[in-house]
C-alpha cells in the first residue's frame, strides 16, 4: 500500500470503527436448540398439486391470466 | 488412531446432537467475533451465528472430519455475512453513528469531521458487497491476507485484486463527494 492508500486506511478506520464491544455476551445454545427442535416446514402433497394444476392451467391458457389476477 | 477432536467430529457428521453441542460451544465465540468484524451490528452477528451453525449442521454429511472444524464455519459465516450485508443497503442507524460522533469531538472542527465521516461511511456503502468485506477485514480489521482468502474461498492474489478494486472505487467515490484523502 502506498501513502495514499495508508491515509485512506486511517480514515476508513476511524470513520467505520465497529463496535468496540466484540464480545460474546450470553450462550446462544438455547437459541440454537430451538432452531433445531423446530419441526421442518410440511407442505402437503394436495397443495402441491393444486399449485401444479393452477400453473399448467395458466400456461396452456394465458390468456386467463388477467381475469386470475383480477380475482386474487 | 483416531483423537478425540477427530472423533468428536466423526460423531457431528452422523447427526450426533452431543457432539454438536460441543463444537457449538467450543466455536461459538469466535464465529460471532468473526462475524461482527465484518457486519458491526452484535444483534446481527448474534443471529448470522445461530444462521451458521444451522447450515454447518444440516451440511454435516459433506463434512470430512479429518479437516478443520474452524475454517470450514469461518468461511459459511463470512458468506453469511456477505449475503446480509448484500441485503442491507445501508440506512445507518443512530446508533451505528456513535463512533462518528465520538470521533466528532476529538477532531479539531467536529462538524467538519463529521461531515468527512459521514461522506466516507456512504462511499463505504457503496461498494459491491464483496468488495465491502474484503476491504472491510483488510483495511479496517487489517486482518492477514492469507486468513481473509481463506474465509473467502479466495486466492491471495484475490483478496489483493478486491482490496485493489475497493480502493480505487472509494477513492473516486469520495473524490465525487469533495473528499480526497
Amino acid at each position: 500500500m502506498n501513502e495514499r492508500d495508508e491515509a485512506l486506511k486511517l480514515l476508513l478506520q476511524r470513520a467505520a470503527p465497529g463496535p468496540a464491544d466484540r464480545e460474546l455476551r450470553r450462550d446462544l445454545w438455547p437459541e440454537m436448540r430451538r432452531r433445531l427442535d423446530r419441526p421442518p416446514v410440511h407442505i402437503p402433497l394436495v397443495d402441491l398439486a393444486l399449485a401444479a394444476t393452477l400453473i399448467l392451467c395458466l400456461l396452456l391458457f394465458p390468456e386467463t391470466i388477467p381475469s386470475v389476477l383480477y380475482l386474487l | 488412531m483416531m483423537g478425540t477432536v477427530e472423533a468428536e467430529l466423526e460423531q457431528f457428521t452422523r447427526g450426533d446432537i452431543q457432539a454438536f453441542e460441543a463444537l457449538f460451544r467450543e466455536y461459538q465465540r469466535e464465529v460471532y467475533g468473526w462475524i461482527i468484524r465484518i457486519v458491526h451490528d452484535s444483534g446481527a452477528a448474534e443471529d448470522l451465528t445461530i444462521e451458521t451453525f444451522w447450515r454447518i449442521y444440516r451440511a454435516r454429511t459433506r463434512f470430512d472430519p479429518r479437516r478443520s472444524f474452524g475454517p470450514w464455519a469461518r468461511r459459511i459465516a463470512t458468506n453469511l455475512a456477505l449475503e446480509h450485508l448484500s441485503r442491507r443497503r445501508t440506512e445507518r442507524s443512530l446508533d451505528d453513528g456513535l463512533p462518528m460522533r465520538a470521533l466528532a469531538t476529538r477532531a479539531p472542527d467536529p462538524a467538519i469531521w463529521a461531515d468527512v465521516c459521514a461522506k466516507v461511511l456512504a462511499a463505504f456503502d457503496e461498494l459491491p458487497a464483496k468488495l465491502r468485506v474484503t476491504a472491510t477485514l483488510a483495511m479496517i480489521e487489517e486482518r492477514p491476507y492469507a486468513e481473509i482468502a481463506d474465509a473467502l474461498g479466495i486466492s491471495t492474489n484475490g483478496v489483493k485484486s478486491r482490496v485493489f478494486r475497493a480502493v480505487r472505487l472509494l477513492r473516486k467515490s469520495l473524490e465525487k463527494r469533495g473528499v480526497c484523502p
